[in-house]
């Protein structure tokens, strides 16, 4: 009885997509080295061999970041955006919008989940997306008009500021910063009253339903402004301050935060990728295997992992952050003139402390932070 | 929203917005990996060769310069409407319907408001409202 339970769980969602989905892109992969082998080379070409095995890494790395990203409790694109833009020599703009598709999918395939245990606030979402998605538009235009005009120094300063933020996110990571599980809400003002948006939901760790209150929507709406301006422009998710926002300002439970938070990132990225997609900064067959990626592993993530989550994920995430900041800083700099390249022994010695500082948090031996935010 | 033994059954229209977004990716996901399969075994059908792409991506040049030395020039967001049997219009078509998931599941959403009862006839227009934004964006009516 308890097997055949079993076998029907199998064939139910979402493990009958996902084995649908790892077939599919099984069998893709055999087709790709099947026709790629023996094919003609046309003079400068790239190999077929060579394409197929390119593209296998990109998914397999994004499938990495997916579900590094998970298991942190943030979204792919601020993995995916910073480390391209240090340690690759692929255009800024390319990489910001393939970034944005990444973070976009990591919380359109978050949504499913969240929508149907109703930790996720749909009204919260669509009413935050009202800001995040108009800043998130101009950010990608303000992207675009950069890109045409300030060409590498435009390059140099990006990567320069991203690396500040990338840092500061890093930091904030760190020290977990302000964090209210369950704010309590004195008063509501009319405005926010009138909208509507709470919805009480079954909270499992508490074994009760939870029916909470929102406040301050006006200047929620406003701040997801800059927020979408941000996330718009460097083609990063933006959950590391869609989280605070809600939290801090608007006063939303903390899980129901970072779980609204993915859902509006799939739904405000819908808006802001289209500039890029118009203007052709999105490249089909480069941003294919990175898509597939992070559908897959934020499934399998979502379903399977998110239930080991790893204290020590965070500090390896907290370092590739800090890594990737130094390289955009250097890399930054570089375009703009002010130092010549960075010499290799630098980098690697920069990459064993940072390594050694994470081997030291993991086993405990540096001072303890507090708390550390995994859910944002 | 009704409560059962130890859940909520969520409100129609989270349920169908949740329901369109987690199919729709999980469709455009499917179209993307089978594009690359195309485009390597029809590379002639493809506005980029791939046999060209990556060098140029690596290059570090630029998303026009790439879509000129290899494409011979951008063809437009919706190239996928005229080459739909190439490889790269067919992955541009998976992006297109990944892009605008969010529009047709927030008209499913708006929909759902609307028969709910009490109907939510403010919510409905806000989603229809975020669905125009996305549609408008789709269209590239505002651009730079």
């Amino acid at each position: 009885m308890k097997v055949r339970a079993k076998k029907i769980e199998l064939v139910r969602s979402p493990w009958l997509e996902l084995a649908v989905m790892f077939v599919v892109v099984i069998l893709s992969y055999i087709a790709l080295l099947l026709i790629s082998r023996g094919a003609a080379i046309p003079p400068g070409g790239m190999a077929l061999t060579s394409i197929t095995w390119l593209l296998f890494g990109f998914f397999l790395l994004s499938f990495a970041i997916a579900i590094i990203a998970v298991l942190a409790g943030i979204g792919g694109g601020v993995i995916f955006t910073p480390i391209m833009l240090a340690f690759t020599p692929v255009d800024s703009l390319i990489i910001r919008a393939t970034g944005l598709i990444v973070a976009m999918f990591s919380g359109l395939v978050s949504t499913g989940p969240f929508m149907k245990s109703g930790l996720g606030n749909l009204k919260l979402s669509i009413y935050s997306c009202c800001g995040y998605g108009i800043g998130g538009f101009i950010g990608a235009q303000c992207a675009l008009w950069v890109a045409g005009r300030m060409g590498a120094t435009g390059e140099g300063l990006i990567r320069i500021v991203l690396g500040g933020i990338v840092l500061a996110i890093a930091i904030y990571f760190l020290w977990g910063g302000v964090k209210r599980e369950w704010p309590e809400v004195k008063k509501v003002d009319h405005f926010t009253q009138r909208l509507g948006l709470p919805q009480p939901y079954y909270e499992q760790s508490l074994g009760k339903v939870i029916d909470y209150r929102i406040t301050r929507a006006g200047w929620g709406l406003l701040a997801m402004c800059g927020v979408g301006l941000i996330s718009g422009f460097f083609g990063l998710g933006a959950g590391w301050a869609i989280v605070p926002v809600m939290n801090l300002i608007m006063d939303v439970p903390l899980k129901v935060a970072a779980a609204s938070s993915g859902i509006l990132i799939g739904m405000g990225d819908c808006i802001t990728v289209w500039p890029y997609l118009l203007a052709g900064a999105i490249i089909p067959l480069f941003v294919a295997p990175w898509l597939v990626g992070q559908v897959m592993g934020g499934i399998i993530g979502a379903h399977v992992l998110i239930r080991v989550r790893a204290k020590s994920i965070r500090y390896i995430l907290i370092g590739i952050m800090i890594f990737s900041s130094f390289g955009l800083v250097t890399k930054g700099l570089v375009s703009l003139g002010y130092i010549s390249s960075v010499p290799g022994a630098v980098q690697v010695a920069v990459l064993l402390i940072i390594m050694a500082v994470v081997a030291l948090a993991i086993t405990g031996k540096l001072p303890q932070f507090r708390g550390g935010r995994r859910d944002l | 929203m009704k409560e059962t033994k130890n859940y909520f059954i969520q409100s129609r229209p989270q349920l169908i917005y949740g329901r369109c977004i987690y199919w729709l990716s999980i469709v455009a996901a499917m179209i993307c990996a089978i594009g690359p399969v195309i485009a390597v075994e029809f590379p002639s059908r493809n506005i980029m060769d791939p046999h060209y792409l990556f060098y140029s991506i690596w290059e570090g040049k630029t998303a026009e310069a790439v879509w000129q030395e290899v494409g011979g020039g951008f063809p437009g967001g919706h190239f996928w409407l005229h080459n739909l049997t190439g490889g790269d219009g067919f992955i541009q078509f998976g992006l297109v319907l990944g892009c605008s998931c969010a529009c047709i599941a927030l008209i499913g959403t708006a929909i759902a408001f609307l028969r709910e009862k009490p109907r939510a006839t403010g919510w409905a227009l806000v989603s229809l409202w975020v669905a125009s934004l996305i549609a408008l964006a789709a269209l590239g009516i505002y651009h730079v």
